[in-house]
């Protein structure tokens, strides 16, 4: 790991990060969830850029 | 100005349920995925290991513009996918809800109600999409080698023609299906039987909207614009146009049962 490679990479991580915590934030605000929170909140760690993705196209109830 | 109203509403509205903010992150993300793991393969596979000894790496790096290519590719296949999904609901979830009743029950023009949701989330994934290819183009300038951000600006807008042509095909079933899920599945059917039909016929349908990519390719290696990119960019305008007037007659047509 050079450290071109680690400046090319952060903004990927950055980014990531954000889409996560948005969907973790926007999960605990949220009063109307499909499902378990804890189930989504599982999905949105650990499942890398899908799982925020699937959260917010269908853990969401309008 | 009933129809700013409308369309100041579900700007809003896509701003609450923070598609603004998650809809550009993965189109981003998508978009300089490709370029990173193209650079990094050879780099992968050796720390992987698994290799026989004396086993020689040799991956050809691709050129600037086939790399942004690759972009494009990713936005075609994921990005499309989701632009689906987002837009499934714009009209056939209201209309299951009755929240459709009530805004129709106002003298609301049925025009201005589709036209002004239609803009709203073209802006959206308009601006998802140049944020992702800008993106793309800045990690392919740094890994791979030049490429000029003008040429690369114009050919995201011929792509954003062929956006629109599917954003009007979601919007044209969305006034079709009551069930989101059927809107999603014959939209991507139709994407795909046009794909198809394009591919069988590709000498002959040189003016196909799903050629659009394809000419956006030729253009980035050759910096010559085609006549044919513009035919197919003009009929792609043309198709969507003709499918949100036919999805205001649907509408109309439902009103009079």
């Amino acid at each position: 790991m050079d450290s071109t490679m680690l400046q090319l990479l952060i903004p990927v991580v950055i980014l990531q990060l954000v889409l996560a915590i948005v969907a973790l934030v926007n999960l605990i605000k949220s009063d109307s969830v499909n499902g378990p929170k804890w189930v989504w909140a599982l999905i949105i760690l650990l499942i890398n850029v899908i799982g925020p993705i699937i959260y917010f196209i269908f853990g969401r109830r309008n | 100005m009933q129809w700013m109203v409308i369309f100041k509403k579900e700007l809003l509205e896509n701003w609450r349920n923070f598609k603004w903010v998650w809809v550009p992150i993965v189109f981003i993300i998508f978009a300089i995925m490709d370029p990173i793991t193209t650079y990094y393969l050879p780099r992968i596979m050796e720390s992987v290991g698994g290799m026989p000894d004396g086993a020689v790496i040799d991956i050809p790096m691709p050129s600037p513009p086939e790399a942004l290519m690759m972009s494009y590719g990713e936005i075609g296949l994921i990005g499309v996918l989701i632009i689906v999904v987002i837009s499934m609901g714009l009209i056939s979830s209201e209309i299951k809800s009755g929240v459709y009743e009530l805004i129709l029950s106002k003298p609301v023009h049925y025009s201005n109600y589709i036209t002004a949701k239609f803009a709203s989330m073209f802006l959206l994934v308009s601006i998802s999409i140049v944020l992702g290819v800008v993106a793309a183009w800045y990690y392919v300038n740094v890994l791979f080698g030049d490429l000029g951000l003008v040429e690369t600006l114009v050919s995201v807008l011929f792509y954003l023609a062929y956006i629109l042509l599917l954003l009007a095909i979601v919007m044209f079933f969305n006034t079709i299906f009551k069930s989101q899920g059927l809107v999603a599945f014959v939209s991507i059917f139709v994407i795909i039987v046009l794909n198809v039909v394009t591919n069988i016929y590709k000498h002959m349908a040189t003016w196909s909207p799903m050629l659009i990519s394809d000419y956006i390719g030729a253009y980035l290696f050759s910096g010559q614009m085609e006549t044919e990119i513009w035919w197919s960019t003009l009929i792609a305008i043309g198709l969507a146009v003709v499918l949100l007037i036919a999805a205001i007659g649907t509408l109309k047509n439902k009103a009079m049962e």
